[in-house]
């Protein structure tokens, strides 16, 4: 190199002083190594402290863990299992059922009301009362929560690992490679997920196994939109043309330049997408190819409670209030995990 | 530009009969059988696969449908509506859920954006946590329930709405479901407005005009909005043709014959209606198909800086 | 946000002006609800008992129902029956179609004879299973030339139609739609494909004519038909029929007023039995189809055909508690069933006998039985030489939101008495489920079926080897020979020995639990307390409004 350099550098002038080794030193050289403004905190270590500095953040946190506290002990909270049909037989021999009982507490009632129930069921004790067939809403509200918490995290990690990728490389590239992809999730997006799901069911035992195939078929589409829109949006930015012109590869440059500035759309797209999985579980399941009875899910137990909506509404409340629950908790930590991951100036 | 319209027009022709013909081939493979066969005999079946060309390979099969196609002849049902052109139950369908399906999305944009816009302004206040929680109940109440709910509250209780859709009155019948069928749409925009605009209000370049003295609804309307809305536009599309194409369970709910209902009846009829789920499906795509390119020439419009491919190209 | 509130009230009083304006006449109108929609206005493509109830409103065939469910004198005023029972002469009345043309035999010829060539599927009706109309079987099934069917206009007044065989049921089947006549001037100026698609392109001869309609439509009205013979008796002045599927929409329709006639089931009959005004308005009706297993014998199925041992079959049949199912998961007053025919739909034409009217006949045979259900398992389990069995039930979810709590019901009741059979529950949309049926694919099935006739052989026929409904492919030489002996054998003209063949093959059916009948179905209706005249049938046509009277 130094040779191709045209010597029109200006002669020194003789007078001048020639620096030696020695005239600078560092007082000492743990200054080098320690930046004292920023460096003092690694990267995660700041988010986590970010994190947890935020009230709503943390709120969202506690929710979660008690969701899924109750899901994992919940059931386990009464006799009742989830599959168990609260009966007994009366003196004609005829079955009676505890079927669509309201809320009950038998303790609760006699103190209010000051009498006891005056039917079959007066000392048992419903918290969320019971179905259609007798069954014990509590145990499977928290029964479904598990099959949902599970199918959240499906979505979660459909949209994350597929679509964003998806999205992202298509936008970064554009031209044909984009054209090609583009064309690829119309189709995907145009094939009725009902029609795909049944044809898979040929192939595939029904049950959560195929609800989860069905999701990753097309649960990836809108994120990968999303992915993508913003890749166009940022990719025309100077960073990013500096980052390519000193070398970066363009998997670098996607992966690790490129998409934790996108996080924001993207973690409320994957926000929005729990609760359509959680309905398109229970759909699936309608027609026979999600979770098999008598297994339940957040979406089967509000469908199953829709049937009664007018006259029994509290058979619906629970799985909807859960349900809405979790949206509140994961909203909060995904607000919290945006501020913290791309933290911004006047938050620091 | 206009090359690349045509260039993509050409390519979703392209992609459109890829999808019939994968949707051919699905819903030939689908358990169940075309035909609701509890009376029919083994002979009276034969009849009729031989006489709909159910044995013929499935590539000519094809391609007799897509030359039928081509003259707009959709065929007729057979076992929905059977013996009646797909076309004359269409017709009555799409217009329905078209209208219900597109009150839905002005109201559901127009609404979230306004959402979206006031909790940004209003960030880390009351109205922003209001905005929350209202968008996450917009997500997790289905339209279906939230209708029933209307329909109790504002045609049983308070007798107001009609209780049931009614051609004759379409624009006052159609006010619950859409309004039911707007929420999630609502939610959905109002939250990523919200989140969009802060990202944007945070930004160098809005910071610069505040400094320059710009404020209030100008910055807004000058740099936020156009800035955030790409996102915006790209959440709405699919839901755009989502509202169209009609809901099944709110349509069953409030007797709207729709295309939603239309799509469901065709699959868990008695039969698998071949022909329809044909006719809805190519409706559905050349929609869905039709929108992406207009978000595509969008990107373009609302942010200078964004090159599609059409640059690229021309 | 002042400007917001404004616009708000703006669409608020905008559209309170259009309800107020909307709101008028149609008073005197009766508001039905049907469960679905009706699919077709053509006799010869309807096959769901919303159309045809709908065709029926409109169209008058040779005979009508009355009250009872007995065939009486429609457009036909009177028949002769020739000597041997085989040839009917119908004499027509003097009747008019809506457009002013009359009613003639050769609009009825021109109709069956194209059922008979368009070979749709209730056109079995017309052959030796059913209504035995000579020719009928070659014409259908081997390609025979439709012209030579039974039926000829002898003039424009006289029908004449020919059996095979005699049918002692026949009049009462010219009451089913497929029988109806078309005015074939009318049927040939439309352009093919219109026929019953729009109130335009639908004749009536009818109490009603067709108001508005298409095809999908989710509300459809009628109005009364002023050129009906009988229209003096009509005192409806129209229908408004509105497509429900929802039991709690339903319930609040009627209970706003919205409709007079509402069909409720499970929890909302329950609702309704509570509420003191309601319990008044509540009529039970029975629906005619009975819901039972079906069990596959074939060795593709349940395990190598597990289920061909007979004892096995019984064992399972008797742990089914069906009163448990009607009482606390069907409960809109449908009846266990412990019979192979359902009662209160086939009536002895001699003794005016119900067929089934005795359901305790086979009760050690059917019923809740857990120890008599043991000793069948015990000798299943000796004979197949096993004692761990898997089946899998399979129902439509779409057939009833008690489908999915029954299916329920019986693996648990199967699961708890019977050690070692584990049941799995799949739920399918009913065109699969017919599919994996047709298709020897299947373990066992939770179906239905509806008579089409008031003649127990509409059950008992399905039995018969190699009969394209016997799903469970059970077959028995005696049985078949029953059967035979009935429809054109040594008792079709011995009424009452036919009447007996039939007890014996139905005792045969259940000793041998070829199916496990759980319940006839029932509809528990809400009717405004100003409706009378409704009239309610388990066969054929569910309900008929000829002569129903408001206020």
């Amino acid at each position: 190199m130094a040779e191709l350099i045209p010597q029109t550098v200006p002669p020194v002038p003789s007078d001048a002083y020639v620096p030696v080794a020695g005239d600078f030193a560092f007082l000492d050289r743990a200054d080098i190594l320690t930046d004292t403004n920023y460096a003092s905190l690694s990267y995660w270590k700041g988010v986590f402290i970010h994190f947890f500095k935020n009230r709503r953040a943390v709120i969202g946190l506690v929710i979660i863990a008690v969701i899924v506290l109750l899901a994992v002990f919940g059931p386990m909270m009464n006799s009742y299992g989830y599959r168990d049909i609260v009966q007994f037989r009366n003196e004609s021999n005829r079955r009676v059922v505890a079927k669509a009982l309201e809320p009950r507490v038998p303790w609760l009632h006699e103190l209010v009301t000051g009498e006891p129930y005056d039917d079959s069921f007066a000392d048992r004790t419903f918290l969320f009362g019971t179905d259609d067939l007798g069954r014990d809403l509590w145990t499977r509200t928290w029964h479904g929560t598990r099959v949902s918490l599970l199918v959240a995290f499906v979505t979660i990690f459909i949209d994350v690992i597929i679509g964003m990728s998806y999205g992202l490389i298509s936008g970064y590239f554009g031209g044909l490679t984009d054209i090609v992809m583009q064309r690829f999730v119309e189709i995907a997006n145009s094939v009725p997920r009902l029609v795909i799901v049944s044809v898979l069911a040929i192939f595939m035992p029904k049950g959560m196994g195929l609800v989860i195939v069905a999701l990753l078929l097309t649960e990836w589409i809108g994120m990968s939109k999303i992915a993508r829109a913003e890749m166009l949006k940022i990719k025309e930015q100077e960073y990013v043309l500096a980052s390519r012109t000193l070398g970066a590869g363009s998997g670098h440059i996607i992966f690790r330049e490129i998409l934790p500035n996108t996080i924001g759309p993207i973690i409320t797209q994957m926000m929005f997408s729990i609760p359509t999985a959680i309905f398109t579980e229970a759909f699936l399941s309608f027609v026979g190819v999600g979770i098999v009875l008598p297994q339940c899910s957040i979406g089967t137990l509000i469908e199953e409670g829709f049937n009664n909506i007018t006259i029994l509404p509290y058979q619906i409340l629970p799985p909807i209030l859960v349900l809405a629950l979790l949206m509140l908790g994961f909203n909060f930590i995904g607000d919290g995990l945006r501020e913290a991951l791309a933290p911004k100036l006047e938050d620091m | 530009m206009v090359k690349y319209v045509f260039k993509r027009v050409g390519m979703a022709a392209l992609t459109l009969l890829i999808i019939v013909f994968l949707l051919f081939w699905l819903v030939r493979v689908m358990p169940g059988n075309p035909f609701p066969s509890e009376r029919m005999s083994d002979v009276q079946i034969a009849a009729k696969r031989a006489e709909l060309g159910l044995d013929d390979p499935i590539l000519v099969q094809f391609r007799n449908y897509v030359a039928k196609l081509l003259k707009g002849d959709f065929g007729n049902g057979t076992s929905l509506y059977y013996g009646v052109p797909i076309k004359t139950v269409l017709r009555t369908a799409v217009s329905n859920s078209f209208r219900i399906g597109g009150f839905a999305i002005l109201l559901g944009t127009a609404v979230g954006l306004l959402l979206g816009i006031t909790a940004a302004l209003n960030r880390g206040r009351f109205l922003d946590g209001f905005c929350t929680v209202f968008s996450i109940i917009g997500v997790c109440v289905p339209s279906y329930v939230f209708l029933i709910f209307l329909q109790y509250t504002f045609s049983f209780k308070i007798p107001f709405f009609p209780y049931f859709f009614d051609a004759d009155r379409f624009a006052f019948s159609s006010v619950m479901p859409a309004l039911s069928l707007s929420l999630f749409t609502m939610s959905t925009i109002a939250r990523f407005t919200r989140n969009e605009m802060v990202e944007v209000f945070d930004s160098d370049y809005v910071r610069l005009a505040e400094a320059k003295g710009m404020y209030g609804g100008k910055l807004v309307r000058a740099h936020v909005l156009r800035n955030a809305l790409i996102p915006i536009v790209t959440v709405l599309a699919p839901l755009v043709v989502d509202l169209l194409t009609g809901a099944l369970v709110v349509e069953k709910i409030y007797g709207i014959n729709g295309i939603g209902k239309l799509m469901v009846d065709a699959i868990t009829g008695e039969g698998i209606d071949y022909n329809y789920v044909l006719a809805l499906g190519i409706l559905y795509s050349t929609l869905y198909i039709a929108v992406m390119l207009l978000v595509d020439l969008l990107y373009g419009v609302l942010d200078p800086r964004i090159r599609v491919a059409a640059k690229e190209e021309d | 946000m002042k400007k917001l509130f404004s616009l708000a009230l703006v669409f608020v009083m905008l559209f309170s002006c259009a309800a107020v304006s909307a709101s008028a006449d149609s008073d005197a109108y009766l508001g039905v609800m049907l469960s679905t929609n009706v699919m077709s206005l053509d006799t010869n493509l309807a096959t769901d008992g919303e159309s045809f109830e709908v065709i029926a409103d409109c169209i008058d065939g040779l005979m009508q129902m009355d009250a009872d469910g007995a065939a009486v004198p429609a457009i036909a005023e009177s028949y002769d029956l020739s000597e041997d029972g085989t040839v009917y002469t119908f004499h027509l009345r003097d009747a008019q179609w809506a457009n002013g043309t009359p009613v003639t035999a050769h609009d009825f010829e021109f109709a069956w004879k194209r059922i008979a060539a368009e070979c749709e599927e209730y056109a079995y009706m017309f052959d030796s299973t059913v209504g035995c109309i000579k020719n009928a079987d070659a014409i259908l099934y081997e390609g025979g030339d439709p012209d030579t069917l039974g039926v000829k206009a002898l003039d424009d007044k006289t029908l004449e139609v020919t059996l095979e065989v005699p049918v002692s049921f026949f009049p009462s089947l010219m009451y089913f739609p497929i029988f109806y006549p078309i005015n074939e001037e009318f049927f040939n100026s439309l352009e093919a494909g219109t026929y019953g698609t729009s109130p335009e392109t639908f004749l009536s001869n009818g109490a009603f004519v067709l108001e508005s309609y298409t095809p999908g439509t989710a509300s459809l009205s009628l109005k009364k038909n002023e050129n009906y013979w009988d229209a003096d008796n009509v005192k409806l002045a129209g229908i408004k029929y509105q497509v429900i599927q929802n039991s709690g929409e339903a319930l609040d329709a009627f209970r706003k007023g919205e409709l007079d006639v509402v069909t409720v089931s499970g929890n909302q009959v329950a609702a309704a039995e509570k509420d003191a005004a309601l319990s008044k308005s509540l009529t039970v009706t029975g629906a005619g189809y009975m819901w039972y297993l079906s069990f596959s014998q074939t060795e593709n199925n349940a395990q190598g055909g597990m289920l061909a041992n007979k004892n096995l079959r019984l064992a399972i049949s008797n742990v089914i508690d069906r009163y448990n199912l009607t009482d606390n998961y069907v409960m809109d007053g449908s009846l266990p069933t412990f019979t192979a025919v359902p009662p209160q739909f086939a009536a002895n034409n001699e003794t005016g006998e119900d067929f089934s009217a005795d359901q305790d006949q086979f009760l050690d045979l059917c019923d809740y039985n857990p120890d008599a259900a043991q000793a069948f398992f015990e000798a299943a389990k000796k004979e197949l030489g096993k004692d761990e069995f898997t089946f899998t039930i399979i129902y439509g979810s779409n057939e009833g939101n008690e489908v999915a709590l029954v299916a329920q019901a019986i693996k648990e009741d199967i699961e708890a008495e019977l050690d070692g059979v584990t049941i799995n529950l799949q739920p399918m949309t009913k065109a699969e489920r017919l599919d994996k049926m047709q298709n020897d694919n299947y373990d066992i099935a939770l179906t239905r079926w509806g008579p089409d006739y008031a003649d127990p052989m509409t059950y008992l026929g399905m039995w018969v080897t190699n009969n394209d409904n016997n799903y469970g492919f059970w077959s028995n030489a005696e049985y078949d020979q029953l059967i035979k002996d009935c429809t054109t054998g040594q008792y079709i003209s011995d009424y009452a020995a036919r009447w007996e063949a039939m007890l014996k093959a139905e005792t045969i059916v259940m000793q041998e639990a070829v199916i496990a009948p759980l319940y006839t179905k029932a509809n528990a209706n809400l009717i405004s307390g100003s409706v009378s005249g409704i009239e309610f049938h388990p066969v054929a046509l569910n309900r008929v409004y000829k002569n129903v009277v408001i206020g």
